[in-house]
């Protein structure tokens, strides 16, 4: 087992939900309030990386960062070296990579929220921003812990993404994925192995949570 | 006969809201006015456009005060028109108890006050002193919309009360004892009330300013007795 590529991968995982769910709360509740094109391109935007190859995106992450373009050069001016094949390089990457992740299940919570509650809060004198954190909020809560699994998870299971803007730097940039495909080149099975059963005990339990928690809920709701 | 009262409110609004077209002018002078008509006439729509939640309408909105100036109330932001609402199915917010939901207005309100008075003759005015701490989930019918007029009632400085079918769920001894409470709470503290029934007793028993309205538009207003004459005399033929 590679430990050191496992530490960081739980470290990116971690960074990449926090960062996720701050950014994917504003963006989910502007798409959830507007029926504008603008809030039906920002989805279908949010949503590409879920059908892209992850080497298109991490082709096009790779080139933006790097000193081809105008921001990637005024990046690489302002840390003094280029954000590729570093840690934090990989934390943006995957916060591109995993953003439909975070905002769908949000944007799905903050939807079902009935307007009629919503409305009625605001005609008893509760302004936008009020109506948000004391009512859009609370009823929304459990899709936070659903973005938050499935992006954790979501952002572990990367592959591609991480390849192209992190290349394969041990410490640094291999995640768990990676030294499976590194293992398995090196012909060592019984090592890609435990660390495949790994990550499909980490998922299934993850997802195992979630969906005990929901139905655990319905239940005590009817 | 009262006397000629002077207009408090002023709505008109224009939509079209699927196969309704809606095209009403109210003016409201008496201390409560009902809207009376059919399911589908557009009756909670006219409440609803008054609290402007529906953007697609043409609103206009004035509230007189008692010096004669006035404000156009479409013009303000919804959680500024200082109204109280009771929407049509209590819509208690979920996740709170029952007094939580009867605070919000009072929290929420851009000089929160923590006037626990009024919070307790709320509950007392609508019998709720027991069911405090229910959830709504926990609650009957009846005691939502209890909470739900309750909620409305605890609006600081409220200019319009405004009451969907307020008393539909509720059994009529209840409504009877209610609706002279609720008339008085409202008549010391000056707050006129807009509400919709389809209930010809309740517009009747209420003895208030009627508005017919049908398909969208006003066919009627006046006192109760007179635009509600036909139904009235059916009501008493069936009785006898």
């Amino acid at each position: 087992m590679d430990f050191a590529a496992l530490g960081l991968t739980l470290r990116l995982a971690m960074l990449t939900t926090l960062c996720l769910l701050v950014l994917a709360t504003p963006l989910a509740a502007f798409i959830a309030r507007r029926d504008a094109l603008v809030a039906r391109l920002l989805q279908a935007t949010v949503a590409l990386p879920l059908v892209l190859p992850p080497t298109v995106l991490g082709f096009y992450l790779l080139v933006t960062l790097g000193p081809a373009t105008l921001f990637g050069r005024a990046l690489i001016h302002l840390l003094g070296h280029p954000l590729a094949f570093t840690f934090t390089g990989l934390v943006v990457g995957s916060i591109v990579f995993s953003l439909p992740f975070a905002v769908l299940p949000l944007l799905l919570g903050f939807q079902s929220v009935d307007p009629v509650l919503t409305g009625t809060a605001a005609v008893l004198g509760a302004s936008p921003l009020t109506v948000f954190h004391r009512i859009t909020l609370p009823l929304a809560r459990t899709s936070f812990l659903t973005a938050a699994v499935l992006t954790f998870a979501h952002t572990v299971g990367e592959f591609g993404v991480v390849l192209m803007i992190g290349g394969d730097i041990p410490g640094i940039t291999r995640t768990l994925s990676i030294s499976i495909f590194d293992q398995v080149q090196e012909l060592n099975y019984a090592a890609a192995n435990r660390t495949s059963l790994l990550l499909i005990a980490g998922s299934f339990l993850a997802l195992l949570a979630l969906y005990a928690r929901r139905s655990s809920r319905r239940n005590s709701d009817a | 006969m009262p006397d000629i009262l002077l207009p408090h409110h002023e709505l008109t609004a224009e939509a079209t809201l699927g196969p309704l077209h809606l095209h009403a002018s109210l003016t409201l002078s008496a201390p409560w006015t009902v809207i009376f008509g059919p399911s589908g006439s557009g009756k909670s729509s006219l409440l609803l456009a008054a609290c402007g939640l529906i953007p697609e309408a043409k609103v206009d909105f004035l509230g007189f005060s008692t010096d004669g100036s006035h404000t156009q109330l479409e013009k303000l932001a919804t959680h500024r028109r200082a109204l109280g609402y009771a929407p049509q199915h209590a819509a208690l917010f979920p996740h709170l108890s029952a007094e939580d939901n009867i605070r919000f207005p009072s929290q929420v309100c851009e000089s929160p006050s923590k006037n626990s008075d009024m919070i307790k003759n709320v509950l007392a005015l609508f019998n709720l002193g027991g069911l405090a701490d229910r959830m709504p989930a926990r609650l009957s019918g009846g005691e939502r919309r209890r909470v739900a007029l309750a909620r409305a009632f605890t609006v600081p400085n409220c200019r319009l009360m405004l009451l969907d079918e307020p008393f539909t769920g509720l059994d009529r001894k209840l409504r009877d004892d209610l609706l002279p409470a609720m008339q008085a709470w409202l008549a010391v503290r000056k707050i006129p009330v807009l509400s919709v029934t389809h209930d010809v007793d309740e517009a009747l028993l209420l003895g208030a300013d009627v508005i017919r309205i049908e398909d969208g538009r006003v066919l009627a207003q006046g006192p109760a007795a007179e635009v509600l004459a036909t139904e009235r005399e059916r009501l008493l033929q069936t009785l006898s």
